[in-house]
């Protein structure tokens, strides 16, 4: 692999993220043109009475023509200015900054978890491939794989909060300082973890019984090296690539069950902001946090792409 | 291992996911057949009192709304499926086939970049602008589906085009609809079928999900995830009417995905 391939691929996938950063900004900008009729009208909907729909024209700049809204909103992007809140007139930077805490703190725990636990299993699995374990583990990640969160949420909440009385049900009356309160961490991060450890660990079991019934494996062997070094040094590292990559998927995952498990265990996180915001028809605050969470996933999926064409060079990565 | 033990263990398999997906599909498919009568309204949050399952957050009797409220989740999860395909497989064929370079451009590069945008904020977005019903529901989520579907499509019809087949068809001068049809269309199959058990188990998580948070269903309507988001309040007085839904939506997505592993590895993968 030349050094100039490389720099070509992060050229052009540098490339792609980039359109796709602006896509995202557009897609999301383009939702209050979408809106039928007067976008103010509409968006006051359940209290159409005229001094809001002036204050919503007043606030979203909506007498002036689309393309300088979309230059000033775009320019103000990326010094943090998201606009202001149509409920309550506070910046929406405002409401990203107060959500950020817990929402990271939720992501950063499952991650950190979700390394050891997935490629834990996933060795473990592949260690004993066609045995008892290999076959217990595989049938749970498979079926629990495909479970949304909130239905496996609201079953853990019922046995070992409500029956068992173990952790608390939900984090209400903790504030945003999650930290000092770990019993009510421990049902979310488990239920944000289900779904990413099972594809995860089954990921890393196919690459790694691929790899220990390869040729190069069976050489090492002969050799006489041992067996653990044959899996960890020799087999493992080719059982990466493709699970960078899921890691990378799991981004998108992550943040659909970030919502969902704010919304269930009542966090007050990005997700809940969100959440409210959508309900109340709060655009401003929904498209900032879009922009937010759309940028980040662009960035998180272009790092995992140039990391997994580090480990495979021969492997097409898409770009 | 040998044959019959593989075999066997292969149709317990097979069996287990069908038996787990069998109680909730009948249930979402023939329960509004023998949902009968609504009957009166009672006390919300009640056991007994003639109630199987006790009465819901709004006094309705459970088993009731139970039978009426999987259709939605199965049927919007069935459409947005097909959606999806109906302009995946258009999509993802021409350009797989085209000599034009610049066509294939036009078709994938705007889908690469929806790529970009997480499935369940897509959904939000709308939402929170338009409301949208069970039919607007299961357009999004096709509409989300769409750029990975066609990239499939692409990717496993690109590798049947380069064949010598589809050139000899070429220049025997057949219709491009004979070649991708025909030829290319039927080879793709089984990839197609591997794909569509995947996406359908992912599309069963997303409607579910999307109704759980309140988008493309009225507020109280008879839905399984609806049931279990609106009768939250009431899981210390009466778990059952969170419990059994949740249930259910556990039992279809882990049936669905089971039985198509299952299925699909008798058909490809392994002899």
């Amino acid at each position: 692999m030349t050094v100039g391939g490389l720099r070509s691929f992060v050229a052009r996938r540098l490339l792609l993220g980039a359109a796709q950063t602006v896509a995202v900004v557009l897609l999301v900008f383009a939702l209050t043109e979408a809106l039928p009729g007067d976008a103010a009208v509409a968006l006051a909907g359940d209290q159409p009475d005229p001094a809001r729909i002036a204050a919503i024209r007043e606030a979203m700049h909506l007498d002036r023509p689309w393309y300088e809204r979309l230059g000033d909103w775009a320019a103000g992007l990326p010094q943090g200015d998201f606009g202001t809140s149509l409920t309550s007139g506070r910046p929406v930077g405002q409401y990203i900054a107060d959500g950020f805490g817990p929402t990271l703190l939720l992501a950063a725990l499952t991650l950190a978890l979700l390394v050891p636990a997935g490629f834990g299993l996933g060795v473990l699995a592949a260690r004993h491939e066609g045995r008892l374990v290999d076959r217990l583990v595989s049938s749970v990640t498979l079926a629990v794989y495909a479970v949304p969160e909130f239905a496996l949420g609201v079953l853990l909440v019922t046995v070992l909060a409500l029956k068992l009385a173990w952790l608390p049900p939900t984090a209400v009356g903790y504030g945003t300082d999650l930290l000092a309160h770990p019993a009510a961490l421990v049902l979310p991060v488990l239920v944000l973890l289900s779904r990413p450890v099972c594809s995860l660990s089954r990921l890393v079991r196919a690459g790694m019984v691929d790899a220990l019934a390869s040729p190069y494996a069976a050489h090492a062997r002969r050799y006489g090296v041992p067996g653990a070094r044959v899996r960890y040094t020799h087999a493992l590292p080719n059982a990466l690539a493709p699970a960078a990559q899921q890691l990378a998927r799991t981004v998108d995952w992550l943040l659909c069950g970030v919502i969902v498990v704010e919304a269930l265990f009542v966090i007050p996180g990005l997700g809940t902001v969100l959440l409210n915001a959508v309900a109340e028809r709060d655009v401003p605050v929904v498209q900032g946090l879009a922009v937010v969470f759309g940028v980040l996933t662009v960035v998180l999926n272009l790092g995992a792409d140039v990391v997994a064409h580090r480990l495979t060079p021969r492997a097409a990565v898409a770009a | 291992m040998t044959d019959t033990k593989s075999l066997r263990r292969h149709t317990g398999r097979l069996s287990l996911g069908l038996a787990i997906v069998a109680v909730p599909l009948l249930l979402a498919l023939l329960g509004p057949l023998f949902a009968g009568d609504p009957g009166p309204r009672a006390v919300s949050f009640t056991l007994g009192g003639g109630h199987w399952l006790g009465t819901d957050f709004v006094g309705r009797d459970v088993w009731g709304q139970v039978l009426l409220g999987g259709r939605t989740v199965v049927l919007t999860a069935l459409a947005a499926t097909a959606l999806a395909y109906l302009v995946a497989l258009p999509v993802g064929l021409v350009s797989a086939l085209t000599h034009l370079r610049r066509l294939e451009d036009v078709l994938m590069r705007p889908l690469d970049v929806l790529l970009a945008v997480p499935s369940l904020l897509l959904i939000l977005l709308v939402a929170s602008v338009f409301s949208p019903g069970a039919a607007g529901l299961a357009l999004l989520v096709a509409l989300v589906n769409v750029p990975d579907a066609a990239r499939i499509v692409r990717a496993a019809a690109g590798e049947v085009a380069a064949r010598p087949a589809v050139e000899a068809l070429r220049m025997q001068g057949e219709t491009w609809w004979r070649i991708a049809v025909g030829h290319v269309g039927r080879s793709i199959l089984r990839t197609l079928a591997a794909d569509a058990g995947i996406r359908l188990t992912g599309v069963l998580y997303l409607v579910s999900t999307a109704a759980f948070l309140g988008v493309g269903v009225a507020p109280d309507a008879s839905d399984w995830a609806v049931m279990v988001d609106r009768n939250r309040t009431g899981l210390f007085v009466q778990p059952w009417a969170v419990v059994v839904p949740a249930l259910l939506i556990v039992a279809l997505t882990t049936g669905t995905n089971l039985l198509f592993d299952a299925v699909l590895e008798k058909k490809g993968r392994r002899p």
